[in-house]
């Protein structure tokens, strides 16, 4: 290339770089920004939505400090409006990139949810990949409570929600893509964790109280056990999530609700909870009953849906394999570290507890209509000649059966 | 004859710029009219691309001139030039889609605000520099991008897989010839590459296994893109048509993802930077398609004029981007069909007779 042609060249690269530059790369002004770190979302009377943001505020300075935090509320009669509505009332533009909680109040469930979420799956300014939850209250309530866990409440019910490995997997958790998956799919059936916000003012009075019903999982898991806190949070009506129930949703509207058992077990056959614990009571032993709590090692779900003799048929089958990792009997001769088979009355136990759960599981789905373990999805695919006869009436005219071996050393 | 290339060069021209155009919004198109069996239609698409592209290869062996030289001579010179303006439409257009979704991409998804047009107008000038280059830049060019785009789609493809439902496949065939050939229909804007390769004919000298070596390539790039469509539906199943830029969502699912956060972004960037360069092609052959019917010296001129053409098609007509992807979509897939691949296969039967010293020499 001549020279003379080539500094034209540059001057033109030149050119375009300074404008291509001028816009910052598309950033924006930190102190004009709301980093959003999660959204409740309630509708009013008047059906008009509010969206009540959680933004960090982050400050320069030399000395760790607690996260600081505010919230905003926005009205609109969209959820696009409102959340533009924060940016209107604050002059702060609001930032979804960072938000990675959607709570959705109790108001949302009594509608078709998806005119809520659409909104989510459709913009770039958020990811999808955003936890949504169902509130038992008001998500605006839930957001703006404190919690002697993290400065920032969506923070602490995250940690409720996304376990590091090796914590009890006994709440539901899915994102907004998942939902809506389900939602457009043939099952139009979705779920979503159902956060209890308790009330909890037990500052200065130390030690643990985790709640624990009918034994999945201890302290620490799905729900966020109240703690003594003296980290110069106000004491007054701190929060506790418990994240262990889950709320169903049936062409988008809400229909029933999975107890912790339940959720635990539908984990238990759809995805791995290795690591988790389940507490089994009333163990008959030699002097009265006994508690166990019981660590899973490997889990080995099938659900199987099949068509005998023009019925559909499903088969639920969980093989646990199991260690014992307390007892509260009077002596023991073993340590836990030790490889030693379950003992009979345990395994018999737990296989009648976790059956039984298995079995309320899968009646609650029939009760509620609400396809959770994508059993239409299975006959669309694996007997797709038979999905349009049971497409609508597969889950009242199927016959099931489930069963839950649990094992130990052999 | 004048070799520009290598074969070598030829294999990974197609690894490097045929996949990656792919990667936007093709499959979200599909997804909505064949849904699970949008796999099959992109298959089917590959496979009249390798129809097309065996004969190609077969003019290869027996081109003793290159391909406008051979339309010169088995056509006359007004036979060549309504040849060669046909494929300058063809390479038009081809670019029109492909531009505005690298452009829509980089704007909706890199900038948080609304950026300007004028961050994406580098991307043309990058362009108007390429078609001031003779074939042998391209081949040099793809020696190096092949790897480029190759490690940006393993990459994603690798974060990809985890979250991946692939029996949401099932049942194969289920939405009908129908269907399977209508989202086979409306992709063909995006298939055809191999047009570029007509005029590769007699630009290099072929050797023995060259047909098996340029082939095997092609079929690298199909699995690549038919891998794509499959993992892009085992993903989003049921929202597949929703996702229009199927590049920046499908990795994001993955455990590693959300433990470390979006660092995928390095393979999106990477398979954007081969698109740039992707989306140049048809540009590139336009330019070489009116040099071709008109011989002048001053070979800044036709690429100027290319380049600002979609210049101001960004810039001006951006409102109307919707009625012209209709159009795209809906109306000039049969003038895709014809030039991209049905042309080219009668590349074979052209008589390839020596250069009798008035053809024009081009590329």
């Amino acid at each position: 290339m001549p020279l003379k042609r080539a500094k034209i060249f540059f001057i033109f690269l030149i050119m375009f770089a300074i404008f291509f530059f001028t816009n910052d790369f598309g950033l924006i002004d930190i102190e004009k920004t709301a980093i959003i770190t999660a959204v409740g979302i309630d509708k009013g009377d008047d059906s008009e939505y509010s969206v009540t943001a959680q933004i960090a505020v982050p400050e320069a300075s030399n000395v760790s400090s607690e996260n600081a935090k505010t919230h905003i509320t926005g009205h609109g009669e969209t959820v696009g409006s409102a959340i533009k509505n924060v940016g209107d009332v604050s002059g702060w533009f609001p930032n979804l990139s960072f938000c990675n909680l959607i709570i959705l109040g109790n108001s949302i469930a009594q509608d078709n949810v998806i005119t809520v979420l659409d909104y989510f799956t459709k913009t770039l300014r958020i990811q999808d990949s955003a936890i949504v939850v169902l509130a038992e209250k008001e998500a605006s309530e839930l957001i703006e409570k404190s919690t002697p866990l993290d400065n920032i409440s969506s923070f602490a019910l995250q940690k409720v929600l996304l376990k590091n490995p090796g914590h009890d997997k006994d709440t539901a958790t899915v994102d907004i893509k998942s939902f809506c998956v389900g939602y457009y799919s043939y099952t139009n059936s979705s779920y979503m964790p159902f956060i209890k916000g308790q009330e909890e003012n037990q500052k200065n009075q130390g030690g643990s109280s985790g709640s624990s019903n009918s034994g999945m999982g201890a302290l620490g898991s799905g729900s966020s056990g109240s703690l003594g806190s003296d980290n110069g949070l106000d004491g007054k009506g701190e929060a506790l999530f418990d994240a262990r129930s889950t709320a169903l949703f049936k062409n988008g509207k809400f229909v029933g609700i999975l107890t912790p058992d339940q959720t635990f077990m539908f984990n238990a056959i759809t995805k791995s909870v290795s690591a988790s614990t389940v507490e089994i009571t009333d163990v008959p032993w030699a002097n009265g009953n006994k508690n166990f709590l019981l660590t899973i090692e490997r889990n080995s779900p099938k659900i199987q849906l099949d068509i005998i003799d023009g019925e559909p048929v499903l088969n639920v089958s969980l093989d646990l394999y199991c260690k014992i990792s307390d007892q509260n009997t009077d002596s023991s001769e073993h340590s836990y570290t030790k490889n030693y088979p379950l003992p009979t009355p345990v395994k018999d136990r737990a296989t009648q507890l976790l059956t039984s759960h298995l079995d309320s599981l899968i009646q609650t789905s029939i009760e509620t209509d609400c396809d959770f373990l994508d059993l239409k999805l299975k006959l669309y695919r694996y007997h797709h000649d038979r999905y349009s006869q049971f497409k609508d009436s597969l889950l009242s005219v199927m016959k099931y059966s489930c069963s839950v071996n649990v094992m130990g050393q052999r | 004859m004048h070799p520009q290339l290598k074969s070598r060069q030829i294999c990974f021209f197609l690894i490097a710029f045929v996949p990656v155009t792919k990667l936007f919004m093709m499959s979200s198109i599909i997804a909505g009219i064949a849904k699970e069996d949008m796999w099959i239609s992109t298959l089917l698409n590959v496979a009249l691309d390798v129809i097309s592209l065996l004969c190609i290869c077969f003019a290869c062996k027996k081109a003793q001139a290159d391909f406008i030289t051979i339309l010169e001579n088995n056509f006359g010179k007004t036979g060549k030039n309504i040849i060669l303006f046909l494929y300058f439409i063809y390479f038009l257009l081809k670019a029109v889609i492909p531009i505005n979704e690298q452009k829509d991409y980089v704007e909706l998804t890199l900038y948080m605000t609304q950026p300007t047009l004028l961050t994406f107008l580098p991307v043309l000038l990058c362009s108007f520099f390429l078609c001031l280059k003779e074939l042998r830049t391209l081949g040099r060019l793809a020696d190096v991008i092949w790897i480029v785009t190759l490690v940006g789609f393993i990459t994603l493809m690798a974060l990809s897989v985890g979250s991946t439902d692939f029996s949401a496949l099932l049942p194969i065939g289920v939405n009908g010839l129908g269907n399977i050939l209508k989202g086979s229909y409306s992709s063909f804007i995006w298939f055809g590459d191999i047009a570029y390769l007509i005029f590769f004919i007699g630009k290099f000298n072929y050797q023995k296994h060259d047909t098996l070596k340029i082939v095997f390539s092609y079929l690298a790039t199909g699995v690549m893109v038919i891998f794509f469509t499959m993992v892009f539906f085992g993903v989003f199943t049921s929202i597949a048509f929703r996702q229009q830029f199927a590049l920046t969502e499908i990795s994001k699912y993955s455990t590693v993802i959300n433990s470390i956060g979006r660092f995928d972004y390095v393979a999106i960037l990477l398979l954007l930077f081969s698109n740039m360069f992707a989306i140049s092609m048809p540009i590139y052959f336009a330019v070489k398609m009116l040099q071709g019917i008109f011989p002048i010296k001053q070979k800044w001129i036709f690429p100027l004029c290319v380049t600002s053409a979609y210049a101001l098609l960004l810039l001006f007509f951006n409102e109307f981007f919707y009625s012209i992807e209709q159009f795209m979509l809906i109306y000039a897939n049969g003038y895709f069909l014809l030039l991209g691949n049905i042309l080219p296969i009668f590349t074979v039967f052209l008589r390839n007779k020596e250069n009798k010293g008035y053809a024009i020499k081009t590329c």
